[in-house]
């Protein structure tokens, strides 16, 4: 045999060995896909540039890393101008083009749709912008993660630390008339009673609506202690503020995670000051030692991160750890075991992104801070430890 | 006119479709309708199906406002009686998917008819205002009659079924969606070769003459309201089957504004202009994002950045259109079709 059919054969038997290793390889390391219906324009973009920003940033720093277990983890985005039948287009369009084994929604009203269908494909797990009560529940939901605590569990979080701050407060709820709005008022309700709170307050505006001096006059009458707004983002909130310390109230007024943007709060103007509400994340600002993903976020980014961005990172952050566990426990990556790999989260350390460690109950993260503006700092501040639900 | 296609009775001359070739291509676009589930994927369904329920709620609105002469904002609000009916049906009395339909289309043809007794005394942007206000008052009871509507959250409901069969998929429900759009718009386009067409489009020339020449105000706009919001409750009730969870927000006035742009883009008083339309109104900015998509692999932030640049575009082509082509969509194909009538003849 002639040196070069001797070099050809090796070469041969060297390119299948290559190739077939090769293909093996790819089989083995399939890409992890993250579908996401992002509002990158209308009413919600304000968010959705964040949330895209921060599920970016957190694909970049996992794939950096080496990916979930060696998968590369792929994000898919699609503009849905905070549109349902945009964002089922888009969610029809991603799993039409890849196989996706996480999925990002836009709003509640997207989730709700869009989970029978999750649940028929069986093949990934749903997150999104949405906090609503509705969805923390296992049983209806079995394929949703909610990045933090539902919104009942917010307004829960703020309860508890009221009754912490001054047992027997009186407290008033106001809240938009809309699906968002409405959505923890039982809940808050019934938490109210528990901890020996006063709600008998309880206000909707309608949405849009910017005369509020009806709703204030009825704060007025009440003199509650505590006034927490629920489907705000940030009008009418200030309005009320504003009249309210202009009849000369005392009452202190909380927000939930939408009204909690610190540059948000910081267009509230000089009524901002001593505004609180809870956040499930820290700041981009946060003085919190050992952090090393809000270290390494600042790294990548040296202006201020909204906290949709936070929340983007963090349901990112999540959902690679629940693929990471299914993918250790050997099992296959199918929406069942990606949520079984998500519920096995405990005590999980997110490098500063929440203070202290978490885990996951149910189909949520039931964890918060309070947090106060500071007009001389133009930040929020801490108020309070972190609160866990049980 | 086309050459060679000379009428020799009115029958004739009002016929939809007047020469063999147009016969045919009817008969294409039907054979093509029939074959495209089995042709694309569903994500090309989706859309498909979302174009033909806008279609059915813009020809709608085009009777109304395109043909009558009614500016009317309250389509979105008439779609969602028709969603609530058919949802409330299909939950509470599980009957077939016609019957909701039809009893959808008829309890919005109802509320059309009181939102329409303004019109007798009021036209232009009043109306407009007027049908604002009922979507208002719509949208309230759709959010507040808790025990029928389930309130801001909404119903859920199940799947439309057809001999036992659950229709979810687009692959599915597009057999309820296409045959419906099709006999809707077979019946707009028949409803103007009829004395009760005639006088809608007598009341959008000159009111006053029409009443003149014998129509009933009342009796004829009122109608024109009814089967307007027919049509809407129709499209309302194919969109619960479509996407079976119904919320308040989910017809909110943006969606009315939507159509009323699709019948203006599409043109006005012509079936084919509220086609063209609601075809252009939901594609266009499907289209924008699959350019914004291509750039993807070689651009990773192409979406985040081009997103607000594809709304510019969007905005930017109606109004190209409304300046170059005041006349709507339709006109452009017309001239299109005129261009070939005449080829290599030009005039």
């Amino acid at each position: 045999m002639s040196i070069f059919k001797i070099a050809k054969h090796v070469t041969g038997a060297l390119l299948a060995a290559g190739l077939l290793s090769g293909a093996a390889h790819a089989e083995d390391k399939k890409d992890i896909v993250l579908g996401g219906s992002i509002p990158m324009t209308g009413v919600f973009a304000f968010a959705g540039v964040g949330i895209h920003a921060g599920i970016t940033d957190a694909t970049k720093i996992i794939n950096d890393n080496g990916g979930i277990e060696g998968h590369k983890l792929v994000y898919v985005p699609e503009d849905t101008a905070y549109k349902v039948d945009a964002s089922v287009a888009a969610f029809n369009k991603i799993t039409s083009q890849h196989d996706v084994n996480l999925y990002y929604g836009d709003s509640t009203g997207f989730s709700k749709t869009i989970s029978p269908e999750v649940d028929r494909l069986g093949k990934m797990v749903l997150t999104g912008a949405s906090f609503a009560s509705e969805l923390n529940d296992s049983a209806k939901f079995p394929n949703i993660f909610i990045p933090g605590p539902s919104y009942t569990d917010m307004v829960g979080i703020l309860l508890k630390h009221i009754a912490k701050e001054k047992p027997g407060a009186k407290v008033g709820l106001v809240h938009s008339e809309t699906e968002f709005g409405r959505d923890p008022v039982d809940g808050a309700k019934a938490m109210a009673k528990e901890l020996g709170l006063d709600m008998s307050l309880i206000i909707s505006t309608a949405p849009g609506g910017v005369d509020v001096s009806t709703e204030v006059l009825k704060i007025r009458r009440a003199r509650p202690d505590f006034v927490i707004f629920h489907g705000y983002v940030l009008a009418p909130i200030p309005e009320f503020i504003t009249q309210a310390r202009a009849m000369g109230l005392t009452t202190k007024f909380m927000g939930t995670f939408w009204s909690m943007d610190n540059s948000m709060v910081g267009k509230m103007g000089d009524v901002a000051d001593g505004f609180m509400g809870v956040m499930p994340y820290n700041y981009y600002f946060s003085e919190q030692k050992n952090a090393p993903m809000l270290d390494k976020i600042r790294s990548m980014r040296d202006t201020y991160q909204s906290n949709a961005y936070m929340q983007g990172f963090f349901s990112t952050m999540m959902l690679a750890e629940g693929v990471r566990n299914t993918l250790k426990a050997g099992k296959e990556l199918n929406g069942t075991n990606i949520k079984a790999g998500l519920q096995e989260i405990k005590d999980f350390d997110t490098g500063g992104i929440i203070g202290v460690p978490v885990s996951v109950k149910g189909n949520s993260v039931p964890i918060g801070r309070v947090y106060t503006y500071d007009l001389s700092k133009k930040q929020m501040v801490p108020t309070s430890d972190w609160i866990h639900l049980d | 006119m086309r050459i060679g296609t000379a009428k020799e009775n009115y029958i004739a001359d009002e016929a939809l479709f007047d020469t063999n070739i147009q016969r045919g291509w009817m008969v294409a676009l039907m054979i093509a309708l029939f074959a495209l589930p089995f042709m694309t994927g569903q994500y090309a369904l989706y859309l498909i199906c979302l174009v033909m329920i806008n279609i059915v709620s813009t020809t709608g609105l085009n009777i109304l406002t395109g043909f009558t002469g009614l500016v009317s904002l309250g389509q979105a609000a008439f779609m969602g009686v028709g969603a609530y009916i058919v949802a409330i049906m299909e939950i509470h009395l599980g009957t077939p998917f016609l019957l909701n339909l039809l009893v959808a289309g008829s309890g919005a043809a109802l509320v059309g008819i009181v939102v329409g007794l303004p019109s007798l005394r009021v036209k232009g942007l009043y109306l407009a205002i007027a049908t604002i206000a009922a979507s208002v008052i719509l949208h309230f009871i759709f959010a507040n009659w808790t025990s029928m509507t389930g309130g801001v959250s909404g119903l859920s409901m199940p799947p439309a079924s057809l001999f036992g069969m659950e229709l979810i998929q687009p692959n599915q429900v597009y057999w309820i969606i296409m045959p419906i759009t099709v006999l809707m718009l077979f019946g707009a386009a028949n409803l103007f070769r009829t004395r009760i067409g005639r006088a809608f489009i007598a009341i959008r020339d000159r009111d006053i003459s029409a009443e003149v020449l014998g129509i009933r105000l009342l009796r004829f706009k009122l109608m024109s309201f009814a089967i307007s919001s027919f049509y809407a409750g129709v499209a309302g009730g194919l969109w619960a089957y479509f996407f079976r969870v119904i919320t308040p927000e989910s017809f909110p006035l943006l969606m009315s504004i939507f159509f009323l742009a699709a019948i203006i883009v599409g043109g006005m008083g012509s079936i084919l202009g509220g086609i063209l339309g609601a075809i252009f109104m939901t594609m266009v900015p499907e289209i924008l994002k699959m350019m914004v998509g291509v750039l993807s692999p070689i651009w990773p932030d192409a979406v985040a950045v081009m997103s607000p640049v594809r709304v510019v575009v969007f905005g930017a082509l109606i109004i190209f259109f409304l300046i170059f082509e005041p006349d709507g969509l339709a006109e452009i194909w017309r001239n299109i079709r005129r261009f070939f009538h005449l080829w290599p003849f030009k005039t």
